[in-house]
């Protein structure tokens, strides 16, 4: 009996172990690019809001508020406070990709923080669906994205190609982080979810109406 | 040479005239400063308790954006302040002598303020602010003005570490009963944030548990 126990415990641990190396993506299959569903999906950024913001980030917790701003230039802003006013961020996006720090607190201004955010943030803002986009198909849903060194990053929908579906980051194998909306359009979220999948890290976003009494 | 040392003499000498000379529309300069410091602390001193409604402005003033907040404000000597916002989106924090409460929408956290230089010196501020010590803060340098109805405290942080949040706190007190009218945190960008206290109770009775967690 013990013996039968012991095998089944490592053929479960074997499962498990063979589960977390399998690919993502394998089932990954390339496409023809419909560029009248690409053009009618992707994302073209966030309409200026404000949200209740809220990141969870190796056990820590920090909420505060969140302004994203389209400016008269069609850069964006994004920029980072508590809810008392101190401004942790504000960051400058240009249509070009360019990337500007415009304000940092010192505990914030790490590199691999800032460009955590940067690259975050770069997706929900759609910056690097500039490219010729390339196109896949898994399961009920069609990927669409472009590929940046090792990484590629795709928005999805499904086949009816009705609505943007999720953004998304990821390795050959793994995916890294996903980006899910909920509202009327994808240019005015009401919730969005910023997940990372390769350390614990979430960024919740609500949005507020911000002349409601 | 000479021309040119001269010439950077003057320029330094204009500006910290400048800085030194700066003034706020309606209100003079209260000269004897010890003087004012001995009667304000003795009669913001007799304040034991506040209970009063709060709007909060935060000011981008680079992106034209304003978000106003509201909420309640509880003070009692010595040492605890409540802020609950109520709209547009939900917030509690309590100061309680070295320990902090915070509840947003996600999550309870509780801060011994003592562990983070950040907290500590904004709950100190708020404190201060709130009970009237803040002129005894050897964080900041202070100027006093005053007209008809108010005084106008104007603190300029010394530290290096408060200067990368605050370019000066302008502290309104009524002199009606020497109680805080409006907290102004003006940061080094330019962006501002005002609290404005309305519907005040001085001295009514406040009991413990309300800054209890």
């Amino acid at each position: 009996m013990a013996h039968l126990r012991m095998r089944y415990f490592l053929f479960s641990v074997l499962a498990v172990m063979m589960a977390s190396c399998s690919s993502y993506y394998k089932n990954l299959q390339t496409v023809k690019v419909d560029d009248a569903c690409a053009e009618k999906i992707k994302p073209k950024g966030i309409a200026t809001s404000w949200f209740d913001a809220s990141v969870d980030v190796m056990g820590k917790h920090i909420s505060g508020l969140l302004l994203i701003k389209k400016m008269p230039d069609t850069s964006n802003r994004i920029v980072f406070m508590n809810e008392a006013g101190v401004t942790f961020f504000d960051f400058a996006f240009a249509n070009d990709g360019t990337f500007t720090v415009k304000q940092i607190i010192s505990q914030l201004n790490k590199k691999a923080v800032i460009e955590t955010f940067r690259k975050d943030f770069s997706l929900l803002l759609g910056i690097p669906f500039q490219k010729p986009l390339l196109a896949w198909h898994m399961g009920n849903e069609y990927y669409y994205g472009v590929t940046n060194g090792e990484e590629r990053i795709y928005f999805t929908t499904k086949s009816g190609c009705d609505s943007l579906g999720r953004l998304e980051i990821g390795s050959k194998r793994k995916r890294m982080v996903s980006i899910a909306s909920e509202g009327q359009d994808a240019e005015h979220p009401q919730k969005i979810v910023i997940k990372h999948f390769t350390f614990s890290m979430t960024i919740e976003l609500k949005k507020i109406e911000k002349n409601a009494d | 040479m000479v021309n040119k040392i001269f010439f950077i003499l003057m320029v330094c000498c204009v500006c910290s005239f400048h800085s030194m000379a700066q003034t706020y529309p309606g209100y003079k300069v209260v000269g004897d400063l010890p003087a004012f410091k001995k009667t304000f602390a003795k009669a913001s001193g007799e304040i034991n308790s506040i209970a009063a409604d709060f709007v909060q402005e935060k000011t981008l003033v680079a992106l034209t954006e304003t978000i106003t907040s509201k909420g309640k404000l509880w003070f009692k000597r010595d040492n605890k302040v409540r802020m609950d916002y109520v709209s547009p989106f939900v917030y509690k924090m309590i100061m309680n002598g070295d320990k902090m409460f915070i509840l947003d929408d996600q999550k309870e956290t509780q801060v011994n303020v003592r562990s983070n230089k950040l907290f500590q010196q904004v709950n100190r501020i708020m404190i201060d602010c709130m009970q009237g010590t803040i002129l005894e803060s050897n964080d900041f340098t202070t100027q006093v003005f005053e007209n008809e109805s108010t005084y106008l405290l104007v603190l300029t942080p010394a530290s290096k570490n408060l200067k990368q949040f605050f370019q000066a706190i302008l502290l309104t007190v009524e002199k009606k009963d020497n109680s805080p009218r409006s907290i102004e945190l003006k940061e080094p960008g330019g962006d501002m944030t005002i609290i404005t206290l309305s519907n005040k109770t001085l001295n009514g009775p406040l009991k413990d548990e309300v800054f209890s967690f």
